[in-house]
Order: structure tokens, then sequence, then C-alpha cells
């Protein structure tokens, strides 16, 4: 039994826990100082993942495992942005920024715009009006729809209050509830860490 | 004109905080006490939770993968905790049945320590000789570009069941649309309230609120694990209880009751 990460995981997690409710100001700096270690250990760890996705690839590729003209472009990219880093910084005008901007950020603009298309697929299933529940859900979803519109407060004015209630009552209330039940939930399992009883992020069950 | 620093060593605001988290402490040690000396503890049974063992079975027969999702969380947050050790549990199942896993990791450091978690499952399943170097394996930590590799992975590999556990955002709804796309079982547990729609839309069963929480001591029902979910309830009807007397406290004309309730 490893009792050395026990016993950090106590103190760190108590001291915490103190810290939130102490609000002196040489405190709160003690409290920065830990946030700031955490940030030291993520770029080692990158360091440790981009190894990880490295083999992962190496070995689609050498392989050739379904799909390794993938694992060619992402071994490339990795390589490029690496190397181009390092060499030349990180700074506006840069290999990496240019890449980072033309590339990769209307990639991912591209990939969050096809968002409109799985909503539409996922509401046309979940709006099926097969028992009485999804046949309130569906009632409620066309009401939400016209309400949210110009069109909808031209045909009854009556729409945008009701929909406003919707929001407001039933659907916070609902939203509450669940919240509620998240909030103790994190509360259970950060006390099972500091307190050792669950150890499953030591590799122990 | 510079800031005045604080100076005080306790912050009255948050009495009410205090005393919750005294009270949890409490329901917790109770239990505990309860658990060791044998008592039955009863939990509700959670569908979902129970769907895991018929998803990994479902996959050990067909000869696919089972693939799990730890959400986009970093170590700070408590859905990642509480993914970590669900996926425990779920490594040692998939282990005893000979069933493959895949974790693709979305941060670094808890991908590595999901790496050790599922390794140790193995071991601890018999099985440390079965596990695959590379079963978690970091992707990416660009939200859209570990989209783009999941959704890859889903319709190249067609796993036959998709474990979806922790902090899921926009994402949830792309990688849950396409697992259904592809006939996979689907299980979900999200700590993103705005998210949980999306799951129960596209995936076959979802935990809600606090089951996630929960699952992994479900999963493995050892008592003094079981004993915190016990503690959860009790505080989830000790908080019920004190929000329908404070409600009509407030119809009676006193507020001060659901005031002392209020966070700052």
């Amino acid at each position: 039994m490893r009792y050395g990460p026990l016993l950090v995981t106590f103190v760190v997690g108590t001291a915490l826990v103190a810290m939130f409710f102490i609000p002196h100001h040489k405190v709160q700096e003690g409290q920065s100082v830990l946030l700031d270690w955490a940030n030291v250990v993520y770029a080692f760890a990158l360091i440790l993942g981009s190894l990880s996705l490295w083999a992962s690839h190496q070995r689609k590729f050498l392989s050739r495992a379904e799909g390794w003209p993938y694992s060619f472009v992402t071994l490339a990219a990795l390589a490029f942005v690496t190397i181009a880093g390092v060499v030349q910084g990180v700074e506006e005008g840069t290999l990496v920024n240019r890449y980072y901007n033309m590339v990769n950020s209307p990639l991912a603009s591209t990939m969050f715009a096809l968002l409109a298309f799985f909503i539409a697929s996922a509401a046309f299933r979940a709006f099926r009006a097969r028992n009485a529940e999804a046949t309130l859900l569906l009632g409620t979803a066309i009401i939400m729809m016209i309400g949210r519109v110009s069109v909808g407060e031209f045909l009854w004015s009556g729409f945008p209050p009701v929909t406003e209630w919707l929001l407001d009552v039933p659907n916070l209330a609902a939203k509450r509830a669940i919240a509620l039940g998240i909030g103790l939930g994190a509360v259970s399992t950060a006390l099972k860490i500091i307190l050792g009883i669950d150890r499953s992020y030591l590799g122990r069950s | 004109m510079s800031e005045a620093l604080n100076t005080s060593w306790f912050d009255p605001a948050r009495i009410n905080l205090l005393v919750g988290l005294a009270l949890f402490v409490a329901f917790l040690v109770i239990n505990i006490g309860r658990a060791r000396s044998g008592r039955e503890m009863y939990i509700r049974p959670m569908a979902g939770l129970k769907a895991i063992d018929e998803a990994i079975g479902r996959a050990t027969e067909m000869g696919r993968r089972v693939l799990y999702l730890p959400g986009l969380g970093d170590m700070s947050e408590v859905g990642t905790l509480a993914s970590i050790a669900i996926l425990s549990r779920v490594a040692r199942r998939a282990a005893e049945m000979g069933c493959d896993l895949d974790v693709p990791g979305y941060d670094p450091v808890a991908s590595t320590i999901m790496d050790g978690a599922a390794r140790q499952a193995y071991i601890e399943a018999g099985r440390g000789d079965a596990y695959r170097p590379g079963t978690v394996h970091y992707v990416s930590a660009q939200q859209f570009a570990y989209v783009a590799a999941v959704t890859g992975i889903m319709l190249r590999d067609r796993p036959a069941a998709n474990i979806y556990m922790g902090s899921f955002y926009a994402e949830s709804l792309f990688l849950a649309e396409t697992g259904n796309q592809t006939g996979a079982i689907q299980i979900a547990g999200c700590d993103q309230v705005t998210q949980l729609p999306f799951f129960v839309c596209a995936c076959d069963y979802t935990l809600l609120g606090e089951e996630l929480f929960a699952a992994g001591a479900f999963l493995g029902r050892e008592p003094v694990q079981l004993a915190t979910i016990a503690a959860q309830d009790w505080a989830k009807a000790l908080a019920a209880a004190m929000v329908v007397v404070s409600l009509l406290a407030s119809v009676l004309g006193h507020p001060e009751l659901g005031r002392l309730l209020q966070t700052r």
C-alpha cells in the first residue's frame, strides 16, 4: 500500500477546503501558488501525452492498420508544430501561429458548424410522439420554437410569456433539482478522495 | 489607491456551507460505521449502471471493442475523478470478460492516470497480460480535434458499446449522435446539466445528476463505497426538506430561513 500519495492527497485536499473558508490574503496567496504548481505538472504531462500520441499513431502507420494515412497526417502535423514552435516560437507571424489561424481554427469552426445537423437529426428522433412523455416533449418543443421567433408573437401575443414561463418554472425547477444532485455528488466524490475511500486514481480499487 | 488586504481568518458569509459540509461528513461517518458493522445498505437500482455489464457482454459476443470516453474535464474537475473510478470498474469487467477496451483521452494528465487505473484493473482481474499498451491513449486537448478523432474511431472501428462518463460540453451531441448512427449500445453520465438532454436524446441509458458520482461505488459493491452513496442520499433528503421548509416559511412571511441557505 502506498501511504505517501494518500497522505499528500489528504493534506492538500483538506488545506484547499480550509482555504475556501479563510479569506486572509496570505492564505489566498498560498492557494494561488498551489494552483500554479498544477500548471507545472500539466506541462510535463503534455510531453507524456504527446509521446503517447506519437507511439499510438506510429504503431498504426508502421503496421499499415486501417486508416494509416490519417496517422501519417497526425505524425507529420505533430512533428511540424513541435519543431516550428521550438525554432520560431508561437508569436504572431510565426509558422505555428499561421498554422493555428489558417488551418486549425477553420477546421474547428467547420466541425462546430456541423452541430446544427446533429441537433436536427437528434430532435427528429426525440420528438416522435411514441408515448405520453414524448408527446408532452413534442408539444413543449413546438411552443418553445414558435414562441422564441418573431412570427410566434405575430400569431398570438401569448406565445412569448408562455415560453418564458416554461423556461423559468418547470425547466428551471428540473435543472435545479439535477444541479443539487450534482453538487452533492461532487462533494461526496471529493470527500471519498480526500479521506482515501476511493483510490482508483492511484491505480487501486 | 491600493485595495486593503483582507486579514480576517473566517468568512462569515460561508458559515452555511461549513455547516452543510460538517453535516455531510457526519452522514458519511455514520454510514461507514453502519457498513462496517455489517448492516445491509439499500441502494436504489440504476438501470444505466446495470446496463454496463450487458453492454460489455454484448461487445464480447460480437468480438468488438467497448469505447470509453472520459469527457473533456481535467483533474481539477470532480466529473473526471468520478470517471476514473467508473473506468476502473469497466476495465475490470472488460478484463474478466475478455473484451477489448479503447479509451481516447482529452487531458494528458487524466489520460496518464487513467492508463494506470485501467492497467491495475486488468491486473486485479488476473488478466494483466491482456492489457494492451495504448488502451488509454491521449488524442488531443482541443475540443473539435478530439471530436473528429473520436467520431473517426466510432465510424472505422464500430465499437459495440460506447460509454460516456465525465464532463462533456458542446461535443456531447456530436459524439452521442455519431455513436447512435453506428448502432452501438450507449450509456452516458455527465455532470453538465445543459448537456444531459443531448445524451437523453441519443443514448440508450443516461445517468442523471448524482448518479454519475455514485456509479463507481455502485459497480464496485464494496460496503464502505456503498456507504458513501447512502450518505449522499441522506444529504439530498435533508436538502429537499430544507427547500420545502424554507419555501413554506417564506409563504408564511418569514423569508429569513431561505436567506440562510443562500451562498456567496
